[in-house]
């Protein structure tokens, strides 16, 4: 009864267009005064707990804020070349390229449509010039800015290793072989769609060239190093480190490349300006670019951005909380599992079940909401059936990025179709084949437990634990 | 002119927030790192600065159409029951406001009744805690605004500017700068010269 | 008419088989044996309810009856109970036992009163030792490093008495902390080192035995005084119980925890000579001093006088 009025509620609030943070927090709050006896303080004060006590999950207002700064343009470009030069001259090498631009996007970005919005306006206009089929490069990008979440940082591994409270950094860490095999998975299928239809390639520009656009694109890059040096350099947390993130972010597009903030436009060195000279200028200027950042359009309007993005998820988050309060008193997950328990599914069944359930859901809701709501029921199922958290972990994020191209509701098909003006069929059927390859490596993931959980294991191993 | 005054205080504020958050732990790493110290308040000030910032961003969300939901059913809907169910679900959002209202307050009342102060500041606890009333008296009043425009027919719902949209804008802003130059070719983009 | 049962909804943040966690059950059982049909006790582990920093304000508005929360947690509520956290004051584990039965540790009991809090009984962690990444032997070998704490302004001078950083970090990051050396050590009792896996990642424990993590079974007083005298008799009684029941659990675990530590070869456990246990007493005796006014030099006295 409390279940079948807990989703009830939940279900016709979010059909009727409500936001899903109220929705959330008002199925939570009919339950409890429907079937249990809390005060409505008490559930106000679980709110501010939900708010104020979770320092974890500020990393996702950093990493946002630093996404934000990074998709101001200049550092998807540069990337984009990076990656042309690096794989252009083979057949089908500018698609290639675009997914390898993809890649490197997504390792400096924890979000997948914000990764199809960089890398595919550029590309994808590009390879149809080159010659491509439109459907085929909107398909290929797609596909590959799903990697967003899947390569970290990741924003969705964030909001799952709240939900569970396993290790951030091994979540991302488990992240990292999936995603980059997941690249080259699309690489080889495009280079086999390239022979059969006879795609074109780019001449080789030489390794000097290749050397110079990944110096170029080194500003970007190096936000990987940063991250992933900071945590296991021993600097910082995962969320501290989110937080050196964002202002790595700051400082590389307003004071680096600037590409926008007060020093747009102002070149590092005019033409024929002595050495000594440029670096006073340059030092000068960029000690008042900081208090003129807090009145730059630009600067103002990024910050606001990601202010707005993260502070939807961390109310939708903060809501998603008193579900999942209402859902443990209540022991929900309990019954839900002991039912699930109770068919007798071994590991690879349940597993089944879940891929199922989880992918009926993203046609319908959005990544962070699912993890939130579906988290806590299947989270003690698959431990008592000895499946590994991250791995479980692991498995949630590829079918969130399957979600995320399965419609009615799907970012990265709303995305593409912007980008490419189509409707918004025509771009699900443009998607359509690569998606099955990304069904093929959901169940790879599935079933190889080893693919997700090497690289963390491996580290653990290294350090002797 | 108002109306814009507030839009920017509201704005500069919710911004002032995330980014003294971010500051204030980025000092934390850099104190540790490299001086070797610790701010003591920094952890609890960054947590009630994170509480804030959602409670108080809530309703600016409402307002700019921040939050994101479902609303391909509604849209299916023929613009009579479409109304209907957008109203519907604005009073529910009322109902949602007025039960955390009720509740917080008595939450409130009772802390400042005992009166404990925050763990590593001089300061009463209750007075950080006033987000919670200041930030669903401000989104009520959001609701109720939106409610008009629903009624009035200025809006038809709770216009969801989601991340795909975001991402749109970025998609937008990208295609203006690449014109001209052809960036996916393999020569070097103009700006590199700078 | 039949009366509806009183509920005493006991909301705990560590797991179920934990010392603290088969203390509630035990005290459940009890009860329920007891007081048929008259009490019902519903235990929630794992912070499923509050975690640590809100549960005395959810007791407060009355929608938990008990919790057991470490006794630094209540340094808002009183200043005399940071008593506890005086480094060195405690020689063992039988010393704080006796103070707290004592008269002035059942005096402390009424002490977060005024708060709206009633103390209920003392419920046993054990002592706790250091640990870190480099060798600690004397206090010189903890100046300039960084220790994690919780929030006490006790435990804050404790550390810089020695010239050490004390940092506050929520204990969700505290792991990869230690484990990349962000934090160069910290401090807490064996079965908490073994059970959140701290041995894996501090090379070095020094079994220092500087000072106690104990609990503190509290309600509200609002709840406490609305029930019948002999309802209270019996519900105190069989809490007497299950702390005994709770405190030799916790005295056996504190003891197969460091031997699981030590056989794990993880952590090498280094033992103070009495010379070298005399320089770490004598500088951080102070803290002492600094924090009387607040607590209380007769119930400082007391609490050395236990030793003995
Ligand atoms: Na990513
Ligand atoms: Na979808």
């Amino acid at each position: 009864m409390t279940i079948a009025v807990l989703f009830f509620v939940l279900f016709a609030c979010m059909f009727m267009g409500m936001p899903i943070a109220v929705a959330l927090g008002l199925s939570s709050v009919t339950t409890i005064l429907l079937f249990s006896n809390d005060s409505l303080a008490s559930i106000a004060l679980k709110l501010f707990e939900a708010t104020s006590e979770h320092y974890t999950l500020l990393a996702i207002p950093f990493f946002i804020l630093s996404s934000a700064f990074l998709s101001t343009g200049g550092v998807a470009k540069r990337l984009i070349n990076f990656a042309v030069d690096s794989v252009g001259h083979i057949r089908g090498g500018l698609a290639m390229a675009s997914v390898m631009a993809c890649m490197l996007f997504a390792a400096v970005s924890g979000s997948s449509p914000a990764t199809v919005a960089a890398i595919g306006t550029i590309v994808i206009a590009g390879m149809v010039r080159a010659g491509y089929p439109q459907a085929f490069a909107a398909g290929v990008i797609a596909n590959a800015g799903t990697l967003g979440i899947l390569i970290p940082p990741s924003i969705v591994m964030l909001v799952y290793a709240a939900a569970t409270e396993v290790s951030a950094s091994r979540m991302f860490m488990a992240g990292f072989i999936p995603g980059l095999m997941m690249g080259l998975i699309l690489m080889v299928a495009i280079y086999i769609v390239a022979r059969i239809k006879g795609l074109p390639s780019q001449p080789f520009p030489g390794f000097r060239a290749l050397a110079k656009s990944g110096l170029i694109a080194l500003g970007g890059l190096m936000l990987i190093i940063i991250v992933l040096g900071s945590i296991y350099g021993g600097i910082a947390s995962p969320t501290e480190a989110a937080a050196v993130a964002a202002v790595y972010g700051y400082l590389i597009a307003v004071m680096g490349y600037r590409d926008i903030g007060p020093l747009k436009n102002v070149p590092w060195r005019h033409e024929g300006e002595a050495l000594p000279k440029a670096v006073v200028r340059n030092t000068v200027q960029m000690l008042l670019a900081f208090p003129k950042s807090s009145f730059d359009p630009e600067v103002r309007k990024t910050i606001l951005d990601a202010a707005k993005v993260s502070m939807m998820l961390l109310f939708i988050i903060a809501n998603a909380m008193l579900f999942a309060h209402v859902l443990t008193t209540e022991r929900i997950p309990h019954t839900i599992a002991e039912q699930i328990i109770a068919w007798g599914l071994p590991a690879w069944g349940f597993l089944i079940v879940m891929n199922i359930l989880l992918l009926i859901a993203g046609n319908f809701m959005e990544p962070s909401a699912i993890l939130l709501i579906m988290a806590p029921i299947l989270f003690p199922i698959a431990t008592q059936l000895g499946i590994d958290p991250i791995h479980l972990g692991i498995i949630m994020v590829v079918n969130m990025e399957i979600g995320m191209l399965t419609p009615p509701v799907g970012l990265n098909l709303f995305v593409t179709a912007g980008i490419t003006g189509q409707n918004m069929v025509w771009v699900i059927k443009a998607c359509l084949p690569w998606l099955c390859l990304l069904l093929g490596f959901l169940m790879l993931i599935t079933y190889v437990p080893q693919i997700s959980l090497f690289l963390p294991e491996y580290i653990d191993h290294l350090k002797g634990y | 002119m108002v109306r814009n005054l507030v839009t920017k205080l509201e704005e500069g504020f919710l911004s002032l927030l995330l980014v003294s958050m971010t500051l204030l732990v980025f000092a934390e790493v850099v104190a540790r790192f490299g001086f070797n110290a610790g701010i003591h308040w920094a952890q609890e000030v960054t947590l009630l600065i994170a509480a804030w910032f959602v409670l108080f961003g809530a309703s600016y969300g409402v307002k700019v159409g921040a939050h994101i939901g479902v609303d391909v059913f509604v849209k299916m809907l023929p613009s009579g029951p479409h109304r209907f169910f957008t109203l519907l679900a604005v009073a529910l959002c009322l109902v949602y406001c007025g039960l955390f209202l009720y509740g917080s307050w008595i939450y409130l009342s009772k802390m400042k009744m005992i009166g404990i102060e925050l763990e590593d500041l001089p300061v009463p606890k209750w007075i950080p805690m006033t987000i919670l009333v200041i930030g669903f008296v401000l989104l009520i009043v959001r609701f109720l605004q939106l409610g008009w425009k629903v009624v009035t027919r200025q809006a038809d719902g709770f216009h969801f500017a989601d991340e795909a949209e975001e991402s749109m804008e970025l998609a937008n802003e990208l295609k203006e700068t690449a014109i001209g130059s052809d960036a996916a070719n393999n020569d070097q983009p103009k700006e590199n010269k700078k | 008419a039949v009366a509806a049962p009183v509920e005493i909804k006991f909301s705990h943040v560590v797991a179920e088989n934990t010392p603290k966690g088969q203390m509630a059950l035990k005290f459940k059982e009890l009860v329920e044996a007891r007081l048929p049909g008259k009490v019902e006790v519903k235990v929630f582990p794992n912070s499923q309810l509050f975690g640590d920093n809100k549960v005395l304000e959810a007791m407060l508005l009355g929608d938990v009856q008990m919790a057991a929360p470490s006794l630094s947690k209540f340094q808002k509520y009183t200043k005399k109970l940071q008593i506890f956290d005086l480094p060195f004051l405690f020689k063992d584990m039988d010393a704080v036992e006796r103070f707290q039965n004592g008269p002035e540790g059942q005096e402390l009991l009424g002490s977060l009163r005024k708060k709206g809090l009633v103390g209920l009984g003392y419920l046993h962690n054990g002592m706790k030792q250091l640990s870190a990444s480099q060798p600690l032997k004397t206090p010189a070998d903890a100046a300039g490093k960084k220790f994690r704490i919780m929030t006490s302004d006790v435990l804050q001078a404790q550390f810089e008495a020695v010239d050490a950083v004390p940092l506050k970090k929520p204990f969700s990051e505290v792991f990869t902390l230690l484990q990349t050396k962000a934090i160069d050590g910290q401090e807490n009792t064996w079965s908490n080192i073994f059970s959140k896996k701290f041995f894996e990642v501090q090379p070095y424990i020094t079994e220092s035995n500087h000072g106690v993590l104990d609990y503190l079974v509290v309600t509200s007083a609002e709840f406490w005084m609305g029930l019948d005298d002999d309802l209270k008799a019996e519900i105190q009684k069989a809490l007497n119980e299950a702390i005994k029941y709770g405190n030799g659990i916790a005295a056996e675990k504190a003891d197969s925890d460091k031997q699981k530590i030590i056989a794990s070869k993880r952590s090498e456990v280094l033992e103070l000579t009495d010379a070298e246990r005399a320089q770490w007493v004598e500088a951080m005796r102070p803290v002492w001093k600094q924090f009387e006014s607040e607590i209380g030099a007769d119930q400082i006295k007391a609490a050395e006088a236990a030793n003995n």
